[in-house]
């Protein structure tokens, strides 16, 4: 009866334990916690992500370098125009790390940011902003900020 | 007026024939070359010719998402520029800045060269296990691609034109490739990952030296070139008082190495100090440091100058150093993060 008991408890336990371990991020910077919790995959992956992939003038598409370097985005399939939901979410896994939520100082938001308009002094992929006006910075600190759904 | 009509028609015939005689007889006009720095932007979607006589942008190449390195056909008729989003060596005409080709690498490009005479273009691909992709500049097809140990950063071909010299920052290993036979003739492994790199010469036209930068690595690696082994190794000098600039160094402190035209003066980027540095050839003496901006990245010396082109990705400008003067003489404005440059006589309209 006991053994029946052990057995019956060992199978009611969570079984997070023995789930296979997420694989290690690519090497980051440093940077802060992950912060995937407060932030919204929903507003990520509808608002977040397509800035990713817009070709902004005299700008490399964010896509071009992060396929490689960090933080990483998944590699977009030829023909592809938006990446899947497994893919979505190891995205948002990857740039959730280069965020405090709430904090405008945030990476994601200061590096590609002017230096004249208070961003970063250099961003090895370039400035793509030159305003916090800009609606793209914009739609960026919202989802910092914790905005939620399409954010429509 | 039939005669008037017959001679007038056989004046006529006879002009033509003079004149397509005299046509004939003509050479073909020379092109016109100019001395230009090509420098690409690597967070950008251009490339800029910058014009020697004046330091000014003459032209822009557009449409060329992320471009790496560049090369400069030894004739002039032909700038190459790897690019890295579409995996392809592009060709511009240097007269009307279009490209006039793509031709399609075996994967992810990084740098490339080009051979003396002309003939070979040696990119180097930035994915495992490693190649390097040769493209033939008189059909403009990629025909080889020779494998080496890692993905390639850089390929440099040697002066004499005998070796296409690649390195890997992954596997921090120098190949050298025949270029008679397109094969590696010899590899060398570094205690790091393998940049910039340039070379010494010996009197015959030779390659006497290797002169190599390191990832993580604040210095300069001398390797004899015959004997492939490194000689000596010394780092570029801290500047007391002043932080390490450590952001967006991505595992390069030292990123740019250039020669003098009179062979007499190595230079130097440091991207920890924001400086370039000058040391004396053949015995490294260091002489002094010259401030340029954030992030200075890869040098080059046009034939005949004796100014110095850095591209400076924290400013997106090529800055201009008088190395006689040992000054900035010029600031460019350029596209984003400009970083790989090069040098030479091109065609102009």
């Amino acid at each position: 009866m006991a053994l029946l008991l052990l057995l019956l408890v060992a199978l009611l336990m969570p079984q997070q334990q023995t789930a296979p371990p997420r694989p290690a991020p690519a090497a980051q910077p440093p940077l802060a916690a992950p912060a995937s919790s407060a932030l919204d995959y929903q507003f990520f992956k509808t608002r977040v992500q397509p800035i990713f992939l817009k070709k902004r003038p005299g700008n490399a598409r964010c896509i071009v370098c992060h396929e490689t370097g960090a933080p990483r985005l998944q590699p977009l399939p030829e023909g592809q125009t938006m990446w899947d939901e497994e893919a979505s979410r190891k995205n948002f896994d990857a740039w959730s790390r280069v965020v405090t939520p709430g904090s405008e100082k945030s990476r994601l938001l200061m590096h590609p940011l002017a230096a004249s308009a208070g961003g970063d002094p250099f961003h090895a992929g370039g400035k793509h902003w030159t305003s916090k006006s800009d609606p793209e910075w914009q739609t960026l600190l919202a989802w910092v900020n914790g905005a939620k759904g399409d954010g429509k | 007026m039939t005669r008037t009509m017959k001679y007038g028609l056989g004046a006529a015939a006879a002009s033509v024939l003079l004149v397509t005689a005299f046509v004939a007889r003509v050479p073909a006009q020379r092109p016109v070359l100019k001395a230009r720095v090509v420098q690409t932007n690597a967070a950008g979607d251009s490339v800029h010719v910058i014009d020697v006589a004046t330091n000014k942008v003459v032209g822009v190449i557009e449409d060329i998402e992320v471009p790496h390195g560049t090369a400069l056909a030894p004739d002039g008729a032909h700038i190459y520029v790897t690019n890295e989003s579409l995996s392809t060596v592009d060709v511009a005409d240097p007269r009307t800045f279009k490209i006039t080709n793509r031709i399609k690498l075996s994967g992810h490009p990084n740098n490339l060269s080009v051979t003396p005479d002309g003939k070979k273009v040696y990119a180097g691909i930035a994915q495992a296990p490693g190649a390097v992709d040769v493209i033939d500049t008189a059909t403009m097809k990629n025909v080889k691609s020779v494998p080496v140990e890692g993905a390639i950063h850089n390929v440099y071909v040697t002066p004499d034109g005998k070796f296409a010299v690649s390195g890997s920052v992954a596997t921090s290993i120098i190949s050298a490739i025949d270029t008679s036979t397109d094969t590696v003739a010899w590899t060398l492994k570094e205690s790091s990952g393998i940049r910039p790199m340039i070379f010494t010469t010996n009197p015959d036209g030779s390659t006497k030296q290797l002169i190599v930068q390191l990832s993580n690595y604040h210095g300069i690696v001398v390797i004899d070139f015959a004997t492939h082994k490194e000689t000596t190794r010394f780092t570029l000098p801290d500047i007391p008082g002043r932080e390490r600039e450590t952001d967006g160094i991505q595992g390069a402190p030292a990123h740019g190495l250039a020669i003098t035209n009179d062979k007499k003066t190595l230079w130097a980027t440091s991207k920890f100090y924001d400086y370039v540095a000058a040391y004396s050839l053949p015995d490294f003496a260091f002489i002094r440091t010259i401030d340029v901006g954030l992030h200075p990245e890869w040098l080059t010396i046009p034939p005949g100058s004796d100014n110095l082109y850095v591209g400076v990705a924290g400013k997106n400008a090529t800055v201009v150093v008088d190395t006689k003067a040992m000054k900035v003489i010029a600031e460019i404005p350029v596209g984003q993060v400009p970083k790989r440059n090069a040098s030479g006589m091109l065609q102009s309209q």
